[in-house]
């Protein structure tokens, strides 16, 4: 049973079987690729059509409902198939004839004999080339040609000249640039003697995996097809090794491993650039074999035996679309490639023709980069917020929001993860990739999607346009007369270490409560004689208002062992008041004498990586009127306060007695590792003064001056030993 | 030395002689000149013929003109300018030259060769 279609041949209708149709089809293409550089291409393709039309005409004439498959193949075979017709050497013959001809009659006769002998003598001379001339030989070449030409021109294997180029001009560096010398200066064996071979690269259709370019180097340089496979397979098997390196979003190490994809990415570079090889004498010009009829009749046989084997593996139909849209992406490749450097390929001369192929290679490789990344971002921006997805009531207030989320995280991130992955594995399958409609519905979707993206964008910033804080809160601690107070952090209760997924801010997420680490620690001064503990709330809100009251809902837990301050590291909100950036800023500051070390489990994530443009580094503050210096410092170091600012502990001191009197001045070099925040003298005393918190009467409800709190706190930490724990 | 190569290759030599001369005989149709070529056992390939044609058309040596046909799209007829018979005399000078070198060559060879 067949499908029976009608084409308008020539002018006439044509009842044909459909995969007649496909195979008629095939036949005009490769007459068409046949006669393409032909000067009356058209005008042949036409008679030849006509000439087809008129047996279709006669075998319906016969009796025949339809023209069958046979049909066709018999017209086909009368016709001839181009790899039958006279190939190159004829074409160039009778086009040097018919120029002749055109110039002046009486020499043609001559003229056509003249390249009869030639075209005869190609077979005979090609051998003798070597004797007596030095050429680059393109038959045998691995690059140009030029060891091989060497090789010849002594009568040595080619390999030992090799070997010896390698190891000894290329072992003392200029070995590369004498080759480049040799290959510019000496003449290509093919520009000799006109027909005779030249070896070069192509994708090979016939012994292909994906696209035919390693079996395409393997036939250039004449080793194995698996060496090139291997070769590219090693890297990308080595990403797969490492891919759990991805589940942490471990970005210096997710960097590293995109060099590794770099073998697709040239595979795929490589795919491009080389074109494919389809016609008989393109597929000798790769294997560097001389093109004549013999080799091309031998080539189809073989050709014929491969076709028959696959014919009974995928089945034809499915064959012929993969060689249709292989062909369609070849000539593609090629015509973007011509773009991208002329002076390359076909003229193929020397070093042009590398620095072209360098060209592209790299700008295919920053383009290919760019987008190899932005679909990585993509992935992992999608795998990242997927795994949010949970957390989502956290984060978004109204259903809109919810909408936009669900359009932005499906259609703008998803849609092209599934789009890329459904063009590769097209491709990998040979597929028809050029469907219009899902090309379409992809874009389309993704649109949609960008649309989302805005919304939720717009209405995020809406959510987060105001920021506001509480007014500074002194904490009042066990035990503030101790020589040295040391920061710890609390974890959640719930802390669990097995999160199959964890985007870092995230601490945990406990019932209806997030805990977030958004915790800053600040270090200042204080010439009182007691630790000062202060804490500030920060949050962001759709009003001022609001932001103040999501602020004012922070709680802030802490105890005191000894010299040990543990604080929480987190902030704590519930669905209902969601996530907008809410921060508790904890200020420490330092009586004179007495010594703070921050560990490194203390306060917020991301402190140390933040972007610190040169040592000018000051804090926004909002209300401004803070008169305090703030100390950057590292974690786990002991500091000390010595005359008003924080130095390092120990190994800085007597040194830093020197320069006691340059108090405050930035450029003091026995203090580049303490770092001013805020340089605000006071007068009076002049050292820094603490800002009395006596001057916030909001906070003398719940908190004492620091003096009497100590006294009062004395009482409670006689037993030291004993932890308390306190809540605001 | 490749016995079908070197057959092709002389009887290539000889296509563009034996077209001109089937057409000198008169306005052809292409397979026509396939037919006459099969039939003097000269085997040639249509596919070969229509580039040649429209090569010696090109180089003003032939002519054509569109005939109506009953079976089929209207068919191209070709026949010989004035340019081309000349073209013709001198082929055909080279030919018998040739001819009658390769006989003169071939026959009291064919001694030497044996001898050999």
């Amino acid at each position: 049973m067949k499908k029976v279609i009608n084409i308008n041949f020539q002018g006439r209708v044509v009842p044909i079987e459909e995969s007649a149709y496909d195979v008629l089809k095939q036949y005009i293409d490769s007459l068409r690729r046949y006669f393409a550089n032909e000067e009356g291409r058209d005008e042949i393709i036409n008679d030849i059509e006509g000439r087809i039309g008129e047996l279709f005409s006669e075998v319906l004439k016969k009796g025949s409902t339809c023209v069958t498959e046979d049909d066709v193949n018999a017209i086909i075979a009368s016709m001839g198939r181009p790899e039958q017709f006279d190939d190159d050497e004829a074409r160039v013959q009778s086009q040097l004839g018919s120029q002749q001809y055109a110039s002046s009659a009486e020499n043609a006769g001559t003229g056509n004999a003249g390249g009869t002998g030639s075209a005869g003598g190609d077979n005979t001379t090609y051998n003798n080339i070597p004797h007596g001339r030095f050429y680059r030989d393109e038959n045998q070449k691995v690059v140009a040609g030029v060891c091989a030409g060497i090789a010849n021109y002594f009568g040595i294997d080619p390999l030992v000249v090799r070997i010896l180029f390698v190891i000894f001009a290329f072992g003392f560096g200029f070995g590369f640039i004498t080759y480049l010398v040799l290959w510019v200066a000496v003449p290509s064996s093919a520009s000799a003697v006109i027909g005779s071979p030249k070896k070069r690269l192509f994708r090979d259709p016939d012994n292909k995996l994906i696209a035919g370019v390693c079996s395409g180097l393997a036939q250039y340089f004449g080793v194995n097809v698996w060496i090139p496979r291997i070769l590219f397979l090693i890297p990308f098997v080595s990403i797969v090794f490492r891919w759990h390196h991805w589940g942490s979003f471990d970005f210096p190490n997710f960097l590293s491993i995109s060099f590794s994809p770099g073998s697709l990415l040239i595979y795929v570079i490589l795919w491009i650039i080389f074109p494919e090889a389809i016609s008989t004498a393109e597929k000798l010009e790769m294997k560097g074999e001389r093109v004549d009829l013999n080799s091309i009749k031998n080539t189809i046989q073989q050709d014929m035996t491969g076709f028959k084997e696959r014919a009974e593996k995928f089945g034809k139909e499915v064959g012929e679309k993969a060689q249709q849209f292989g062909r369609d992406f070849g000539s593609r490749g090629r015509q973007f490639s011509s773009e991208a450097g002329n002076m390359a390929r076909r003229g193929g001369s020397g070093v042009g023709h590398v620095i072209g192929v360098l060209v592209k290679i790299f700008v295919y490789f920053v383009l290919g980069s760019i987008l190899f990344g932005l679909s990585v971002g993509l992935f992992v921006a999608g795998t990242a917020l997927t795994g949010f997805l949970p957390n989502k009531n956290f984060v978004l207030a109204s259903g809109w929001e919810n909408i936009f989320a669900w359009g932005t995280l499906l259609l703008f991130i998803w849609v092209p993860i599934v789009g890329i992955i459904t063009w590769i594995i097209r491709r990998v399958a040979k597929m028809r990739a050029n469907s219009k409609a899902i090309r379409f519905t992809f874009v389309a979707l993704w649109i949609i999607g960008l649309f989302c993206l805005i919304g939720l964008a717009s209405s995020m910033y809406e959510d987060f346009k105001y920021r506001s804080h509480t007014d500074e809160q002194i904490v009042s601690i066990p035990n503030p007369t101790v020589k040295k107070l040391e920061l710890r952090g609390i974890y959640p209760a719930s802390d669990d270490e097995h999160y199959w997924f964890r985007i870092d801010p995230f601490e945990s997420i406990d019932g209806d409560t997030a805990y977030v680490k958004n915790t800053r620690i600040r270090l200042t001064t204080t010439n009182d004689s007691n630790f000062v503990v202060s804490i500030k709330r920060y949050s962001n809100g759709s009003s001022r208002d609001q932001a103040k009251g999501l602020a004012s809902k922070l709680t802030f837990n802490f105890r005191q062992k000894d010299t040990l301050l543990y604080i929480n590291n987190y902030v704590t909100f519930t669905e209902r008041e969601k996530f907008r950036n809410q921060l508790i800023e904890i200020t420490i500051a330092v009586p004179p004498g007495k010594r703070i070390q921050v560990n490194q489990s203390a306060g917020g994530w991301g402190f140390e990586e933040h972007v610190d443009f040169g040592h000018n580094w000051y804090y926004y503050d909002e209300d401004n009127n803070d008169e305090r210096r703030y100390f950057d410092y590292d974690r786990d170091r002991e500091y000390i306060n010595k005359g008003g600012r924080l130095v390092r502990y120990g190994w800085q001191e007597t040194r830093d007695e020197d320069n006691s009197d340059n108090d405050g001045d930035d450029n003091d070099t026995n203090n580049s590792r303490v770092q001013q925040q805020k340089v605000q003298k006071d007068t009076t005393s002049g050292g820094y003064r603490y800002k009395e918190p006596a001057k916030n009467p909001a906070n003398n409800k719940k908190d004492s001056l620091p003096g009497k709190q100590a006294k009062a706190d004395t009482r409670m930490t006689l037993p030291t030993a004993f932890i308390q724990r306190f809540s605001i | 030395m490749d016995i079908q190569n070197t057959q092709s290759q002389m009887r290539k030599g000889v296509l563009e002689f034996c077209i001109l001369s089937i057409i000198r005989q008169g306005e052809v149709y292409p397979s026509d000149i396939v037919e006459k070529m099969r039939a003097a056992n000269l085997h040639t390939l249509e596919g070969t013929l229509y580039p040649l044609l429209t090569r010696l058309k090109n180089a003003g040596l032939l002519t054509y003109r569109w005939v109506e046909s009953n079976s089929g799209p209207p068919r191209k007829y070709f026949a010989m300018t004035e340019e081309g018979l000349k073209f013709y005399g001198e082929l055909e000078r080279t030919w018998n030259e040739l001819a009658d070198a390769v006989k003169a060559l071939t026959t009291p060879q064919e001694e030497t060769t044996t001898t050999e």
